[in-house]
């Protein structure tokens, strides 16, 4: 974002339109604002799944290996790690929830710039193996999850 | 270090021997180091060793050591307040210099104005013309439109002449042309090829030295009017561009002319307002100087320099950079003895591909004279994606046959095992009458190793 939130009074229809489609360019999912009143705008957008999908199209495996594997959640980038939304109480994931492939679970944050964590598959939360608040490598694993067995 | 240093925490930028390196003298200073590193580098040497070490991308090095705002972002969320670039990489990128200076960060190297005129190889030679540093007979200046302009230029200069891409550099973009006949095609393709390679198709032409030597000369400066020269190399034993063993000083010149184009390298320096360490390449062949560009860094072969002099060239660096005034006047440098670097690659002796892989024996040679500057240890794996140097030997010696000597027993003594090195060929080198006489050109090595291949 390149200017305070407070320059935009209203979410516009169309501006929202137009922030859907730059998001789309860009190759982004979700786009978070919040205003200093608390008014929130937030668009999720579908995206070929590329990256993730490929992370996990491995060769398949039976369903009691796949119980067996846990699936490690690693940075995408470099930043200070929180698993918690700094405009919120409740973690984005906390041990034991379910989380969809492409979910935020975390954010990196540098300066202004925050950077989501997203979960590379569908499962539970089964541990937090990084420390929020410190400064993280790109690469790091943050979290290991269960994959959901398959339907 | 000053009472009121700039800096006091440095993030290197770069891998490798030379990340080493940087972070020893920084050490030396009191100064903390932030090791950044890719996903491939993690077991580095350096980065186990840093004050705080920092992964910010993946093995590639675009997403790595060659992203000038990951570099930045890193410096900021580690609380490094000065960037060392080592060399390669980002080391004369005048943008990221720039940007390092506009985030107010210290950039320990020249101004980014400095970098970008020496990247421009036509103008850094009209520069260095004006600032009486002996250059090649050429065009001085782009290339006219007509090709009898062309033509009638090149012989003037006299052939056979190189055509030479002005964005270009480091052996590439470039082409010999030994008959007029074949100089448009020449130019045309080069244009071209120049165009892809630097998105600049400006062309200019020299005079192309049969059997020259590479000889080039180390400077320091700092930022209160003081340029040093601090000697020569002799760096002829190239293949394909690629230096493979240096020397200082370079034997057989006399070091009444070294001094001379030593002190025009120190005047244009001053007049440019260089700051920091930079070398002056040229060419020298019979008695003649002409340079052919400036790097505007520490360069792998700076220790033979180091051990000739007795200075630590990347620790005055830092000084530089910290706004302190060089201590050494030039009347205090001293040349003595004789110091070769051999640069030791992870490559197949006979086809020079890299080899990759993980070392399972490496045992140092030691003893007088003996320095080596190499972050690998034993069990560490090379990884695929860089360039292929381990490290460097050097042997300093009170004469340069003493220095051979030494080198020689070095190598012998040295054993690695898991990767294929060139050891042996820097072991045939020392033995070869020619290279134990000195004064070697340029193609020397290429025609040797020709010669060797076939049998």
């Amino acid at each position: 974002m390149t200017g305070p939130a407070s320059q935009i009074p209203v979410f516009d229809p169309d501006d929202i339109a137009r922030i859907a489609e730059m998001l789309a360019t860009a190759g982004l999912e979700t786009f978070e604002l919040s205003g200093p009143d608390g008014e929130r705008l937030f668009i999720k957008i579908s995206q070929p799944r590329s990256l993730t999908e490929e992370q996990n199209a491995g060769p398949p495996r039976s369903q009691e290996a796949l119980a067996d594997t846990c699936v490690a959640v690693r940075t995408p980038y470099f930043g200070i790690l929180s698993y918690t939304h700094p405009l919120r109480d409740a973690p984005f994931a906390p041990v034991g929830s379910r989380v969809r492939s492409g979910d935020v679970v975390a954010l990196l944050t540098l300066e202004t710039l925050q950077i989501p964590v997203p979960s590379p598959a569908d499962g539970e939360v089964i541990g937090i193996t990084a420390q929020e608040g410190e400064l993280t490598g790109f690469g790091t694993e943050i979290m290991k999850i269960r994959p959901a067995s398959p339907a | 270090m000053s009472d009121n240093p700039r800096f006091d925490r440095v993030l290197i930028a770069n891998r490798g021997e030379i990340a080493l390196r940087i972070q020893r003298a920084c050490r030396q200073l009191g100064l903390e180091t932030v090791a950044i590193y890719s996903d491939a580098d993690a077991d580095s040497r350096h980065v186990r060793e840093a004050d705080i070490a920092l992964c910010i991308g993946p093995a590639a090095a675009s997403r790595s050591y060659l992203d000038p705002d990951g570099l930045l972002l890193a410096a900021r969320a580690t609380g490094a307040t000065a960037i060392h670039p080592g060399y390669g990489f980002l080391s004369e990128n005048a943008a990221f210099a720039d940007a390092v200076e506009a985030a107010g960060l210290t950039f320990i190297g020249p101004t980014g104005a400095s970098i970008r005129m020496m990247g421009d190889k036509i103008t850094a030679k009209r520069t260095m013309l004006a600032a009486g540093v002996p250059c090649v007979p050429g065009s001085d200046g782009p290339l006219p439109e007509s090709p009898d302009d062309v033509i009638a230029l090149a012989e003037k200069i006299g052939f056979p002449v190189i055509v030479k891409a002005s964005g270009g550099g480091g052996g590439r973009g470039m082409r010999v042309v030994h008959l007029a006949e074949d100089l448009i095609d020449a130019v045309g393709l080069t244009s071209r090829e120049a165009q892809q390679a630097f998105g600049n198709p400006t062309l200019y032409l020299e005079r192309f030295m049969q059997k020259p030597r590479h000889i080039e000369i180390q400077v320091l400066c700092d930022t209160h009017g003081t340029a040093l020269w601090l000697g020569a190399r002799d760096c002829s034993l190239q293949r394909r561009h690629q230096k493979v063993l240096e020397e200082a000083p370079a034997p057989g010149i006399d070091p009444a002319v070294i001094a001379e184009i030593g002190e025009r390298c120190a005047r244009a320096c001053r007049q440019i307002g260089y700051r920091g360490a930079g070398t002056f390449e040229f060419l020298y062949e019979d008695g003649v100087f002409a340079f052919i560009e400036m790097n505007t860094r520490v360069q792998v072969e700076h220790p033979v320099t180091e051990q000739i002099t007795d200075i630590d060239i990347v620790a005055e660096q830092l000084r530089i950079a910290q706004g302190e005034k060089l201590a050494i006047r030039q009347e205090d440098i001293v040349f003595r003895g004789h110091a070769i670097e051999c640069r030791l690659n992870a490559e197949d002796a006979l086809t020079f591909l890299p080899s990759p892989g993980t070392v399972t024996r490496w045992d140092l040679p030691g003893g007088p004279g003996i320095r080596i500057d190499s972050h690998v240890v034993s069990g560490y794996t090379i990884p695929p994606y860089y360039d292929s140097l381990i490290g460097k030997i050097i042997g300093y010696g009170a004469t340069r046959e003493e220095a051979i000597a030494r080198l020689r027993v070095a190598l012998a003594e040295m054993k690695v095992e898991g990767i294929s090195t060139n050891i042996g060929l820097h072991q045939d080198l020392l033995a070869n009458p020619d290279v134990r006489k000195g004064g070697m050109d340029i193609h020397f090595l290429e025609k040797w190793l020709e010669e060797r291949a076939t049998p």
